[in-house]
């Protein structure tokens, strides 16, 4: 194929009835969330640690139909000879099942997860206390339906607290998505396909910091304080939850 | 990359507390960045940028392909980035990998924009040739030649650059195929199309060393980074899309804060950018 010709300095738009088949808008003046939610609603939230025996560490998070288990290892002696290092190593993986997603298989191209959780909890957890040893933390992802990634990054910290692992505090995550004008707060499945923009917040809510945040689409800056807000406070509300589920264990322990 | 020592950290903390870094710039001040387009004829577009002493190389490439099952009415684009052991040699093998999956992840999260098309900087509804049965397909491939921190805003730079440089063939689509076969279409060789490149976003990268931010961070500026947001501005001042990088917290007022300085800085970059790439086309045709 060849390069630049002509100089025709027209836009490409090849099909003339592009517009006459305008998907219709989700959004309209009355519209209600499929789940029956409220726009700044989040759906019930369910922990439970001590999911899996062998583990160190391990929790099991449902937000809605979102269910997502994580394990965590370690500290333990790194596999790979990697280079010395007086802090520890944080290994994240995530995955799904192939019978997470409506179609089968289809949701094992999430490879980025690996890399934004293991942001996530990076800045959360206190890598000093295990030099030159590594922590893995592997997280399966058992059925999506809708923000799965900030329901990992809760349920993963949740697990390193069952682990034992020192930690700043711990770390909630909540995702927003935009359509049109309004603010969507952990939106589902079938929100997320048709969204404008999204925005996810990571962050310690005792400390109020943000371990973690992207953002996709195109917002106004007015609109990304106004997310940012929502998102902060949802975390805070999570904390609560996830402080009650490890206080919860800790109490049975002690009876 | 080598090590610093201990002296070379503070001397890099303390300039650029002092607003004075290495290499004699202001902490909100870009290095040289020259574009060349057409860089690879074989390419549907292609652009090289230099920023300093990184380089990279971004290159278009369109095929006819399938539209998705959901949004039929778009066309496609991937990013891919490969980081070449010539750049550094920590990159040899699979060590690359990681950072060009996050660069890959960072690009597509900042160009493309939300799911349902809206957003993107590329008008994707202008890509269809027949709806639900063919579209272009866009390949977007990134390549760093040399690496001297900053990434991420050279690539950003460099795709835009490229995407100014491409010229899609114009199909026609044979009159009179019933509607459910595969239509036949037909690649002209001669007439060319051009995208509408003026809502590319560019990135903004603020690294966050001790109590203050500096775009445009070499890579000794980056390992004294605590923190960093990648921000990703388009000309209309509306925020296309914001990554994270590096580990530690950042307080939200403080993103708030890189936010505005980023929308700032990325009027004048924008601005020189776009002069670049006008400046670079002028010499290609001549």
């Amino acid at each position: 194929m060849a390069g630049k010709g002509g100089a025709t300095p027209a836009t490409y738009s090849p099909s003339p009835t592009t517009n006459r088949k305008k998907k219709p808008p989700i959004f309209k003046e009355d519209w209600v969330r499929p789940d029956g939610r409220g726009f700044h609603q989040c759906r019930p939230a369910f922990f439970r640690t001590g999911a899996v025996n062998a583990a160190s560490g391990s929790a099991y998070a449902e937000f809605g139909n979102t269910k997502v288990i994580v394990s965590v290892f370690g500290p333990r002696e790194s596999k790979k000879a990697m280079m010395y290092s007086d802090i520890g190593r944080l290994n994240c993986n995530v995955s799904f099942t192939t019978f997470a997603t409506p179609i089968r298989g289809q949701g094992s191209d999430h490879k980025e997860y690996c890399a934004m959780l293991h942001k996530a909890l990076e800045g959360a957890i206190i890598l000093e206390t295990f030099p030159k040893t590594t922590v893995d933390v592997f997280a399966l992802v058992l059925e999506s339906s809708g923000s799965d990634l900030p329901v990992v990054i809760s349920c993963a910290s949740l697990a390193l607290a069952d682990a034992g692992i020192m930690m700043y505090d711990i770390v909630a995550s909540v995702s927003v998505s935009c359509f049109n004008k309004n603010l969507v707060i952990d939106p589902i499945l079938e929100e997320e396909i048709g969204q404008d923009g999204s925005l996810m917040i990571t962050c310690m809510p005792s400390r109020y910091e943000i371990t973690q945040l992207t953002v996709t689409g195109e917002w106004s800056t007015t609109k990304i304080n106004e997310g940012m807000q929502l998102c902060l406070d949802a975390c805070a509300k999570l904390a609560k939850i996830m402080r009650s589920c490890l206080k919860e264990v800790a109490s049975d322990s002690q009876e | 990359m080598v090590g610093l020592s201990l002296g070379e950290t503070h001397f890099i903390q303390g300039g650029i507390a002092q607003d004075l870094r290495c290499d004699g710039r202001k902490r909100l001040t870009y290095r040289p960045i020259s574009v060349e387009t057409g860089v690879i004829p074989q390419t549907n577009g292609s652009a090289r940028v230099r920023m300093g002493a990184t380089d990279v190389i971004a290159s278009v490439k369109a095929e006819l392909g399938k539209p998705s099952l959901l949004q039929p009415d778009k066309g496609k684009v991937s990013i891919y980035i490969d980081c070449s052991s010539t750049a550094e040699p920590a990159f040899e093998g699979r060590g690359g990998d990681e950072l060009a999956a996050e660069l890959s992840n960072a690009l597509q999260h900042c160009l493309l924009g939300g799911k349902s098309g809206e957003g993107a900087g590329i008008d994707l509804s202008s890509l269809i040739v027949v709806e639900g049965k063919i579209c272009w397909d866009l390949y977007i491939d990134g390549l760093v030649v040399s690496s001297d921190g900053n990434l991420l805003d050279a690539l950003g730079a460099a795709i835009k650059a490229a995407l100014s440089n491409t010229g899609i063939p114009r199909v026609e689509v044979a009159a009179g195929t019933s509607n459910d076969e595969h239509p036949e279409v037909d690649v002209s060789d001669e007439e060319f199309l051009q995208f509408d490149t003026s809502r590319v976003p560019v990135i903004v990268t603020l690294t966050k060393v001790g109590r203050h931010y500096i775009v445009d961070a070499t890579s000794e500026e980056e390992s004294q980074m605590s923190s960093g947001v990648s921000i990703s501005v388009n000309r209309q001042g509306h925020i296309c899309g914001i990554t994270k990088r590096g580990g530690v917290g950042l307080d939200p007022s403080i993103i708030l804060d890189m936010i505005s300085v980023a929308k700032h800085v990325s009027e004048q970059l924008i601005n020189k950018l776009d002069s670049e790439i006008a400046s670079a086309e002028a010499d290609e045709e001549s």
